[in-house]
């Protein structure tokens, strides 16, 4: 009798602590009290759509960064955040790059093109959506762009057009778009396509996409748009432009690259790429940045008409268009720097956060290691961009938003929980 | 095409945090022991003096064979810092067992046994969901250690003893590959390896009186090695250069020397103590390496930098009648990991014991353990200094265990 009270008391001491977790509550939520997150809108480009491997498809438009700080926000009482994204029937969007194979360590893409969102081929134009949305991210958007009128329609840029109801009259902008939303927080990341533009087409100006914005212009416009997102007193985060020459995009194809494929398929040992610039052709240094569809234009070593191969020799150099040289990238860093000033003055004189988006892509553009992982800015290795070598995966985008949040914690007094980056993907593989 | 371009894209991805489980010592040898929070090595003089005492066996007056066996359930939680998610382990027990048996004349001056016990082994499943998952998925760790074990008496009161220690040493362990297929789930490691090591276990025993003892032990450390063990990569084609499918690896994990003493004396008639200390020598942990046998597979360097580390127990025995004992006890068990190099498979920190059991006499030839034992990991924020995985870690212990003895 004893014996069996035993074993029932062993069995009923198993069973009563198979139960017991041990619990942690080490991070309290709070939205703290100088921000109001009920009506949160991101105002941005192709980095706030969620735009990713040269595309704009749903896939990415679900992890874009703000998003996942909208989420966030929504552990401390933020509102709701819609997102213009495309149907499922319609998921591949714009269309985008994937990864087709990686053949002698060299990627191999492809486009995919199933199950796009066009309803016009000639203009390209998108299935529209013009519900409200708080993601007001514009893939291409510029701040000189942003106040200038036509963009939003079939001649313009097709994510804005996307966004407007039929009817809109031409002049609408996207800034008064953008500044008419009755928000009561804001994320603002404008401006890097007013450098970006101009530096992923080796610094060759060839319309209103590729120009590079002026300082004084940024300036101006900047406080304009600023001034009137805070008139009501409301707060919000704006986000510095990332150093252009820090992503894959110009660092993957350098001149050791090119010369080590060159030699490998050549008798005779080639020890110059040359590269046409402004002032003449030259020889390529290690400063000079060649940009990715370089890799992929199949252009280098392919003879002209008087037999010179492309880009070995001075007579046939690499197109300005494929390379930011060392006099260029100095001017379009000296820009970026220039408009980061003004940003952190703008924020300053606001009472604004800063997300300094730039200092953290330098740090990963060494390499990181968070959450037991390592990201860096290696192409397709290092994770934390995608296959266009400027756009975010969705652990870029976590990162991002991480950047974002600890602003908004710092300078409002929040507790906005941080986002797991063992949560989101880097690159996938075929 | 005249020239083929080429970009020289090595997949180096970051290679797998896989580590071993250490500052796992689980003291589950004798439910006797368990029962008064792990001290009594001097008091018990019974067939686990063979673990604990190794002098003391020869004092045994009679022969015994006894099977022990326990249902560990070691619960940890995890909460990155500034995240407001939680992580658990999965419910999962193991069973750390023993066996203790003794040969020899009765009442004469030697004893000699043999000893099958787990002194250190865990398993800890976090999924392949939860934020720690390039550091550990889980893992399965079990150290069988095999001793003969012979004991003299030098006089009545002062015996040694002594044995040779053989390991075998198996770990299955799973961590995830930062490379994604195309419906975004990371790639995984399983490495599974047996290996073995040797050792040996000697200590004195001296009784001042007929209730005073004290034990003296000095168990070797083992250095078990694994040697072809199976590395099975699951990642896409195209990382299958970097991670070949079926691959092998080898390691070499050390178990520490421990150094312990023990005294008992009696509090009344029917009331026992038994204090035990332990200094375990987990310096030598210095890294944990895998060397895979894929040329590109990166091979792995974990830096450990184990401290030395400690316990300090105690337990009182209370024996209310003839065929019935209760225990009670506790004990502080100071942790060989520091604060910047805490893994997730064993989350360690300094930890509080308390413990109960009782032993029940059937018949003049058969009893009864049980013994229930808790420990608490106390919870502390740590910063891998290695994966930078950050977080706070906590952890509960549950062991009850159940031992059947027969002399003859």
């Amino acid at each position: 009798m004893k014996r069996r009270n035993l074993y029932i008391g062993v069995a009923l001491a198993i069973l009563s602590i198979t139960a017991c977790k041990p619990t942690l509550d080490e991070f309290t939520p709070s939205a703290g009290t100088k921000a109001d997150f009920s009506k949160y809108i991101a105002i941005g480009n192709s980095l706030s759509a969620g735009f990713a491997d040269g595309g704009l498809y749903l896939e990415g438009q679900k992890v874009a960064f703000p998003l996942l700080i909208a989420e966030q926000l929504q552990k401390v009482g933020g509102g709701e955040f819609k997102s213009p994204f495309f149907s499922e029937e319609q998921s591949n969007g714009s269309g985008y790059i994937r990864l087709k194979a990686l053949v002698n360590g060299q990627p191999v893409t492809e486009q995919v093109a199933d199950k796009l969102a066009y309803r016009s081929a000639t203009p390209k134009l998108l299935t529209k959506y013009t519900d409200p949305i708080n993601n007001l991210g514009v893939p291409g958007m510029r701040m000189d762009m942003a106040f200038a009128p036509g963009i939003g329609t079939a001649a313009g840029n097709m994510y804005f057009e996307r966004l407007l109801p039929d009817g809109t009259p031409p002049t609408m902008n996207y800034f008064t778009y953008s500044t008419s939303q009755n928000h009561t927080f804001f994320t603002f990341s404008l401006g890097n396509n007013d450098v970006l533009g101009y530096a992923t087409n080796g610094a060759v100006n060839e319309g209103p996409t590729t120009s590079l914005t002026s300082t004084a212009l940024f300036n101006t416009l900047l406080n304009n748009y600023v001034t009137t997102l805070t008139a009501k007193g409301q707060k919000g985060v704006l986000a510095t432009i990332p150093d252009v020459t820090s992503v894959p995009y110009f660092t993957t194809v350098t001149r050791q690259v090119l010369l080590a494929a060159v030699n490998a398929a050549s008798t005779t040992k080639v020890t110059d790429i040359y590269i046409a610039t402004k002032t003449g052709p030259r020889a390529a240094t290690d400063q000079d940045f060649f940009v990715l569809p370089f890799s992929s234009a199949g252009l280098l070593g392919v003879p002209n008409a008087n037999k010179i191969p492309y880009g070995l020799h001075p007579l046939n150099p690499v197109e300005d268009k494929y390379v930011l040289d060392t006099k260029e990238a100095i001017e379009v860093v000296a820009r970026v720097n220039d408009f980061n000033k003004t940003i952190k003055s703008v924020a300053a004189s606001k009472g604004l956060a800063v997300a300094d988006v730039n200092a953290f892509l330098t740090s990963v553009k060494n390499g990181i290691r968070i959450d037991g992982l390592a990201v860096s800015a290696k192409y397709i290795t290092g994770n934390g961009f995608s296959l266009d070598g400027i756009h975010l995966t969705p652990i870029g985008n976590a990162l991002m938003a991480n950047v974002f949040i600890e602003a908004i914690n710092k300078t409002y007094g929040a507790q906005v929980p941080r986002l797991n980056i063992s949560d989101f993907r880097g690159v996938k593989l075929p | 095409m005249m020239y083929m371009k080429k970009l020289l894209i090595t997949l180096l991805c970051a290679s797998p945090s896989l580590l071993f489980a250490q500052g796992s010592q689980v003291n589950l040898q004798s439910p006797k022991s368990v029962g008064m929070g792990g001290a009594g090595s001097a008091y018990f003089i019974d067939e686990s003096s063979i673990f604990y005492s190794p002098g003391a066996l020869s004092k045994m007056s009679h022969n015994a064979i006894s099977v022990n066996g326990n249902g560990v359930m070691f619960k940890s939680a995890f909460q990155a810092t500034g995240s407001s998610v939680v992580d658990h382990t999965r419910n999962q027990i193991t069973p750390p067992f023993s066996v203790f048996a003794t040969v020899g004349p009765k009442n004469t001056w030697w004893k000699a046994g043999i000893g099958i016990y787990t002194p250190y082994g865990g398993a800890v499943d976090w999924g392949t969901e939860w934020t720690g998952k390039y550091s550990l998925v889980s893992l399965s760790l079990r150290a069988i250690y095999i001793q003969p074990t012979v004991s003299f008496k030098l006089t009545d009161n002062f015996s040694i003893g002594g044995g040779f220690v053989y390991n075998v040493g198996s770990v299955d362990l799973q961590s995830a590959i930062p490379v994604y297929f195309q419906d975004g789930t990371s790639g995984l490691a399983e490495l599974k390896g047996t290996g073995t090591g040797t050792g040996y276990n000697v200590g004195v025993h001296y009784n001042l009186n007929e209730e005073f003892a004290i034990s003296m032990s000095y168990r070797s450390k083992v250095i078990t090695k694994l040697k072809d063990g199976d590395a099975k990569f699951t990642v896409p084609e195209a990382a299958q250069g970097t991670f070949p499918p079926d691959s092998k690896f080898s390691a070499e994990l050390p178990l520490p020397s421990t150094f312990a003493v023990g005294v008992t004396f009696p509090i009344s008639e029917k009331v026992k103590m038994a204090v035990d200390g332990t200094v375990i020598n987990y310096d030598i942990y210095k890294e944990l390496n895998f060397d895979y046998s894929g040329a590109n597979t990166p091979d792995t360097h974990s830096p450990k930098n184990y401290t030395k580390a400690g316990s300090i127990k105690a337990g009182i025995e209370y024996l209310p009648s003839e065929k019935l004992q209760l225990r009670i006890g506790g004990g502080y068990i100071a942790t060989p990991v520091s604060k910047d190099y805490v893994y997730p498979e064993t989350p360690d920190n300094n930890r509080i014991l308390v413990a109960g059991g009782f032993t029940y006499k059937m018949s003049p030839k058969f009893d009864l353990t049980g013994s229930f034992a808790y420990q608490r990991v106390l919870p502390r924020e740590a910063n891998n200094v290695d994966s930078h995985l950050s977080g706070t870690y906590t952890t509960n212990i549950y062991a009850p265990g159940i031992g059947l003895t027969y002399k003859f």
